[in-house]
This record gives structure tokens, C-alpha cells and sequence, in this order.
């Protein structure tokens, strides 16, 4: 996963947690409120801080949304607030990748049409989730403690380079689970358009470059199917 | 020599667990409200007390035969059994008895056998003289066909609804709780129709020129115009007598309007115990359901997925703005505190519940909630809401099963979808069934023809699934790789060909809902032999 600049509005509980799981070697993170106590805690917590008022459009632009800013995230509590700087950020940054959280379900709506690319509902995953362990609890904690935890097993996406020596393959042909120790979940097959299509599915799908495969296994393994499918490239080249 | 026996009896039926159970058998068939052998029951004398009222109706015009003879002996016999039942279950004899030999050792006074059997035969007659008691009886008394003017009172057979009807005892209690406002009211009335009578009388008298005759027209005249029925058999014909119609009339209806009124309110205040018997009336309908404590945000997710799953449940909760919006969307609530033992019980902890979902914006309260929940029932199973990390802890010492913590929960999913949306949104889609796609799990049980397969032998590709992993506690296992520890238990990540499948592990495998519900199935009819799986 490349590095990327990310700015995260509205230091909270929500966005507190976030922190935790961003990998911060990995990205550099800056927080913006306008909010004096927030961002002291967030500056308490080692994170790069700036003092901003979203709705002024030169606020934004000097924390770099339109030149280096990859990712925000409008975790503000009001939802009137995540809807402004959606549209204020879409406006300035057309590439710009957008999550916000809603507290009601109906600003859901108003903020895709803003601009956001995700919608983050705290409350309705959270009761998805209860209902999830309850429903399935063995599958629920697996997921939980194995693709979400500490544990080395993740779900990743991988892209098919051009050349690759998967291009005009059938995907199910590849037997990922006995050469990588992967077990393949789905495809984007560009052709068809930007939607994942189950691997257990009917239809067998002929990959092209630029398709991607979603896969699930240890890192490890996916780091060697990447490279491999990778190197294939290079030598074609 | 009798107050020995007396003595001796009442110890033995203390300690006589035959006794007992039967006792309990019949408690619950008769009287115990929470019981589904006393919802048969009442059903089955509503349709008896129903059918004899029918067929005195029948007898009116048409000559009594056989038949109808044999069946007012039955229902009869089953009355009188019913009413000796009755009178049995209320209180317990040997108890007096015990408790009075007691109380005479310990004070050291002779034991005198009038003075127990004064105590039984008051307490027996209490009940006897009970409203629905008596009731009971004039039901069974108007079959002595000799006596045939108690005929009339097999209508009392009626009342003997109150006791088998929910909705009528409730009717009858509305009424009892307006008891002052419906006095007021009749001696108001009594007042006004004594005055109208009077009055009509000494203006409509025949030698004045009226059609009243006596004083019992004059109450009749009365009581008809101030109903506002006026039947017109008897009108005024004289002006003061007309000046007293005109008053009685509007005196009339503002007696009928203080009347409805009293009556609207008091179903009014009822409104919410009714509501709430309906609820408790359908959750004795239910068995495996859940118990979800608040109707917040998180709380109407929980039940919108229920509700697209089938599952049963009952909502619990307090404020009257969520209330009220369950209501709306005709799911059963309890409009009460659920971290009060009663409500909990009321609401099936005890009996039928499955799971409680602790949904509260609150710690304090989830842990209050867990914790009741726990004491009440040690095996339910309890999931939490935290809403700050540092009460996960608390809620787990509580007894809760499993804590979720939303914010930590969506972080995990904005983190998630950072530089890989597609897996994290094709992640969420299994996990949620939204594409039909889903990860289920299939126990290897004792006995079943899974027990003892090797992976290999199992061509899941064939039926269209796709095997991720086993989970299991079998330490047989542990020389194979990719194994993840969860929860005492281990997670064997896509096992090789050659793992061989032990009693008590449970696959993991991702597939269509019909391929899975198809492999289940054939698992679970235990027909299939190696090979048809193969």
C-alpha cells in the first residue's frame, strides 16, 4: 500500500480510534478542527495538528487538499458540518478520496451527493455487528481477531499488471489455495464494470490487466503472489 | 387422637412431592397466568360456557332432548370440579395446620383443633365469598331443574367469561379504577331522576290531564328521557311537565357526556397495561427469541436486520419518543426499565429468550442490564454495546458473552477501506449477505459421515463453495499450518487435503446461501455416504 497524506477534521472518539489503526509509519496524518482542545489532545497524542475553519476554502487549501492531500475524513459530530467540508474538499480536489460519517441515516444521501466517496454509519455498523455475533459468533470472532486483529491473515486486493501471466485466464483456473495459500474471494472484471463478482459464482470470468482480484490469506502469501504476478510483468517487458 | 392425625397428614403432604407436583399441575392449568396449559384451559371453558348459554337460548322454543340433557350434566360436572379445584388451590391448608402445631410447641400451649379448623373453614369461606367464586357457584346452582325460576340465572354463566378473558377482567377493572367518578355520577343521577319523576308526576298526573298513572311511570318517563332514548309512549302534555322534559333532556346529555368521558379516560390511563398484555399475550407465543434493550439508533439496526432474518424479538425501552416509534412499526414493546428484574422476567428472560442485546447509549446501564440479565438467566447468551473502550472490561466481569465497540467497530471499517475499497466493501458484503454470498459454519457432529473425512475428499468446488478454513479445539490438528488461535479455540486457515476432519470441528465456508443450505441439509439428514459427497 503506497504512502498517502491524510487529514482527518474533528477529533473525537471516532476518530480517536481511527488513529489507532492507521498504520502512522505508513501515512502522514494531520488533524484539523477548529476546536483548540481537540487538537491539543490529538498534538498530546505525537499527531501533526492545524488550526483551521473548514468552511473557508484558503483553510483547506493551506492544509493541501487540491495539491498533496490524498485522503480526508470528515468525522465532525454535526452532520450539516461533514456536508460542507464534503462539498468545500469535492470542489477544490476532484481526485480527492472522501470517508465521512453520518449520525443520521437521512444526511447518508446529502453526502454522496456532496462528493464522498464512503459514508461511514457508526451506528448501524455497530448493530450490523451485535446482530453479526449474535447471529454468528464463530465467524464473527474469526473475522474479528484474524482479518481485523493482530493475527496475519488479511483480505487484500491485488491488481493484474499488463502482461501479466494471469491475463486471458479463467480466474478459478489458478488454484491460488494450493500455489499461495490464498483463497481467492472475488473479481472486478473491468469489462463487466467496477463490481466485484463472487469467485464461487456461476460465471467464469477471463482476466484482463486492470483486473483485480480480491484474495484472502497471509501477508506473506500475498506479498509473493504480488511480486510474482509482478516479476511475470517485467519479464514480458 | 385427631389432632395427631390432623398433625401427622399436614407433614406429610408438606414433604409428599406427589403432592406438590400435583398441586403445581393444576395451579398452572387454572390459575398460573404465565402458563400455556391455562391458556387451553380457558379457551376450552370460554367455548363450554358459550355452548350452554347457546343452548338455553335453543330450549326457549324447542323441547329439551337427550342430548342437550347430557351435555348440561357434563358442563355442570365440569363446573363443580372446577369450583372444588378452585377452592383446594387457594391457600394451603396443612400449612395453617403446621404453622399453628408450631406456634403451640414453641409457646407451649395445647394444641385445640377448633381453633386450626376456625382458620381453614375462614380462609375457605373468603374464597367462597369471593365475587368470582360466587360467580362460579350461580353458574352451577340454576341446573337443579326443579328449581326453575334459577333458570334465568344460567345467564350468570356469562360472568364465568370474566374469568377466562383477559380483555374483559381489564374491562371490568377500567371500570373499578373510576369506582368514585361512577358513584358520583349515579347518585348525581338518582338525584335528577328522582326530582324529574316527582315533579312529572305532580304536573302529569291523570286528573291534571296527563298519562301518567303512578309514580313507576313517572321513573320510567324519567329514566327514558334522560338516556335521551324517548320512546314517545309517554309525552307531556301540559306546560310545566314540558318545562321539566326540556331540563331533563339537557341535564341528559350532559350526564351522558360526563359519563363517556369518565369511561375514556380510564381506558386512557389503561391504555399502556393493554398494550403492554398484548405484548406479554404474544411473547408467550414465542420460543428462541431475543431480547433487544433500547431503541436507539444502534437498537433499530439490530431489529431491522432481525426482522429481514424472521428472527423473533421483543424490544424493552424507556423512552417514550422510541416508544412510540416501535409502536408505529407494529414491533412488541415493553414500555418499561430494563434493567429492573421485572421487566426482564415479564419479558421472557426465564422462559424462552435466547439472547439479550444491550443497546443503551449508556455504560452504567449496559452493565446494570448485563448483570441483571446474567443473575436472572446464566446461560443466556449476552452481547453489549461499550461505548467507551475502558467498559468492555466491566461489561465482560458483568457477564456479558460479547462487547462491541461502535466507534472502534467503524474505525476498523474506515481503516479498512483505506487503499483497498474493493476488499473491504466485497469484506462488508459477506459479512452483511447482501449479495447472497455468506460464510456459515457446519458443525462435524457424532456420528455424522464428515467425522473422520480428509479435506481432500470433500470437492467443495463442486458444490459450488469454497472451503476457508476449520475451527476447532482438537489438539490433533495442531501439526498443521496457518493456525490462528481465537478464543481457546484454533483457526485453521485454508487446511491442506490431507486434514482430517475430528467431531466437534466446525467448517468455515464461503458460498451462495442455497449451496450452503444444500451441503447443510445432506450433512444434517446424515443419508449421504463418502461418496455421494464426492
Amino acid at each position: 500500500m503506497k504512502a498517502r497524506r491524510i487529514a482527518i477534521f474533528g477529533y473525537n472518539h471516532l476518530s480517536f480510534e481511527l488513529t489507532k489503526r492507521l498504520n502512522r509509519d505508513a501515512h502522514e496524518i494531520i488533524f484539523a478542527d477548529s476546536d483548540k482542545d481537540g487538537l491539543a489532545s490529538a498534538a498530546a497524542e505525537g499527531f501533526n495538528i492545524m488550526q483551521i475553519d473548514y468552511r473557508s476554502d484558503d483553510d483547506l487549501k493551506k492544509i493541501g487538499i487540491g495539491k498533496d492531500i490524498d485522503l480526508i475524513f470528515c468525522f465532525f459530530t454535526e452532520d450539516c458540518e461533514n456536508v460542507f467540508l464534503t462539498l468545500s474538499a469535492r470542489a477544490l480536489a476532484e481526485d480527492l478520496e472522501i470517508i465521512s460519517i453520518v449520525e443520521n441515516p437521512d444526511a447518508a444521501e446529502k453526502l454522496l451527493s456532496a462528493g464522498a466517496n464512503k459514508i461511514i454509519n457508526p451506528y448501524t455498523i455497530c448493530g450490523r455487528k451485535i446482530y453479526e455475533r449474535y447471529k454468528k459468533p464463530d465467524i464473527s470472532r474469526i473475522i474479528e481477531q484474524t482479518v481485523f486483529g493482530r493475527h496475519d491473515l488479511h483480505i487484500a486486493e491485488v491488481e493484474i499488471p499488463k502482461g501479466s501471466v494471469l491475463e486471458n485466464m479463467v480466474a478459478s483456473d489458478y488454484k491460488l489455495d494450493e500455489k499461495y495459500n490464498l483463497i481467492l474471494i472475488g473479481v472486478v472484471d473491468k469489462e463487466l464494470g467496477e463490481d466485484l463478482h463472487f469467485a464461487i459464482g456461476i460465471q467464469q470470468h477471463k482476466l484482463d490487466a486492470g483486473d483485480i482480484l480480491v484474495v484472502m490469506g497471509p501477508s506473506r502469501e500475498i506479498r509473493a503472489f504480488k511480486q510474482d504476478i509482478e516479476e511475470n510483468h517485467s519479464d514480458v517487458i | 387422637m385427631l389432632s395427631r392425625l390432623l398433625i401427622y397428614i399436614a407433614y406429610f403432604l408438606k414433604t409428599s412431592a406427589t403432592y406438590k407436583r400435583t398441586k403445581k399441575f393444576f395451579y398452572n392449568l387454572l390459575e398460573n397466568p404465565q402458563s400455556r396449559r391455562k391458556y387451553y384451559f380457558d379457551i376450552s371453558m370460554i367455548s363450554l360456557v358459550m355452548l350452554s348459554v347457546f343452548l338455553l337460548i335453543y330450549e326457549v322454543k324447542t323441547e329439551a332432548n337427550q342430548v342437550s340433557f347430557w351435555f348440561e350434566h357434563f358442563v355442570v360436572t365440569v363446573f363443580i370440579i372446577e369450583y372444588i379445584l378452585r377452592l383446594w388451590l387457594h391457600g394451603n391448608m396443612h400449612m395453617i395446620v403446621i404453622d399453628y402445631y408450631e406456634k403451640t410447641k414453641y409457646l407451649n400451649i395445647p394444641f385445640r383443633l377448633h381453633s386450626v379448623l376456625f382458620d381453614i373453614v375462614s380462609m375457605k369461606l373468603a374464597y367462597i365469598f369471593s365475587p368470582v367464586a360466587l360467580i362460579d357457584l350461580l353458574a352451577i346452582f340454576p341446573s337443579y331443574r326443579s328449581i326453575r325460576i334459577l333458570r334465568i340465572f344460567l345467564i350468570f354463566r356469562l360472568f364465568k367469561l370474566f374469568r377466562y378473558s383477559k380483555s374483559i377482567k381489564i374491562f371490568a377493572e377500567v371500570l373499578a379504577s373510576k369506582r368514585f367518578e361512577l358513584y358520583t355520577l349515579a347518585l348525581f343521577l338518582a338525584f335528577i331522576v328522582f326530582i324529574a319523576s316527582t315533579a312529572i308526576y305532580l304536573f302529569e298526573n291523570e286528573p291534571s290531564g296527563g298519562q301518567i298513572q303512578h309514580l313507576f311511570d313517572a321513573i320510567y318517563w324519567a329514566i327514558v328521557t334522560i338516556s335521551t332514548v324517548g320512546y314517545g309512549d309517554i309525552t307531556p302534555q301540559t306546560t310545566g311537565g314540558r318545562f321539566i322534559t326540556l331540563a331533563l333532556i339537557l341535564t341528559g346529555l350532559g350526564v351522558l357526556s360526563f359519563f363517556t368521558s369518565i369511561i375514556v379516560s380510564a381506558f386512557g390511563d389503561k391504555m399502556l397495561e393493554l398494550r403492554e398484555n398484548r405484548t406479554y399475550a404474544e411473547l408467550e407465543k414465542f420460543r428462541n427469541f431475543v431480547i433487544i434493550c433500547g431503541f436507539g439508533r444502534v437498537g433499530q439496526e439490530i431489529v431491522l436486520q432481525m426482522r429481514k432474518d424472521r428472527q423473533n424479538f421483543v424490544v424493552i425501552e424507556n423512552d417514550d419518543k422510541n416508544a412510540t416509534l416501535a409502536r408505529k412499526q407494529g414491533i412488541l414493546i415493553i414500555h418499561g426499565d430494563a434493567s429492573s428484574n421485572d421487566t426482564l422476567r415479564y419479558a421472557g428472560i426465564k422462559r424462552g429468550a435466547v439472547a439479550v442485546i444491550c443497546t443503551t447509549e449508556d455504560d452504567v446501564k449496559n452493565v446494570y442490564i448485563t448483570l441483571s440479565s446474567r443473575r436472572l438467566n446464566p446461560k443466556i447468551m449476552i452481547i453489549s454495546r461499550a461505548n467507551h473502550k475502558h467498559n468492555e472490561k466491566k461489561l465482560l466481569q458483568a457477564g456479558a458473552d460479547h462487547v462491541i465497540h461502535p466507534y472502534e467497530t467503524a474505525a476498523l471499517i474506515a481503516a479498512e477501506y483505506i487503499g483497498q475499497p474493493v476488499a473491504s466493501e466485497a469484506l462488508q458484503g459477506i459479512l452483511m449477505e447482501e449479495k447472497n454470498i455468506l460464510l456459515d459454519t457446519v458443525t462435524v457432529e457424532s456420528g455424522s459421515l464428515l467425522h473422520g473425512m480428509q479435506i481432500g475428499d470433500l470437492n467443495f468446488a463442486r458444490m459450488k463453495l469454497s472451503l476457508v478454513g476449520v475451527i476447532s479445539s482438537n489438539s490433533i490438528h495442531k501439526k498443521h499450518r496457518n493456525q490462528y488461535k481465537v478464543h481457546k479455540q484454533h483457526f485453521y486457515f485454508n487446511p491442506e487435503n490431507h486434514f482430517t476432519l475430528q467431531t466437534g470441528d466446525i467448517l468455515v465456508l464461503l458460498g451462495r446461501n442455497f449451496s450452503i443450505d444444500h451441503f447443510k441439509d445432506r450433512v444434517q439428514k446424515s443419508l449421504l455416504t463418502l461418496d455421494t459427497i464426492k
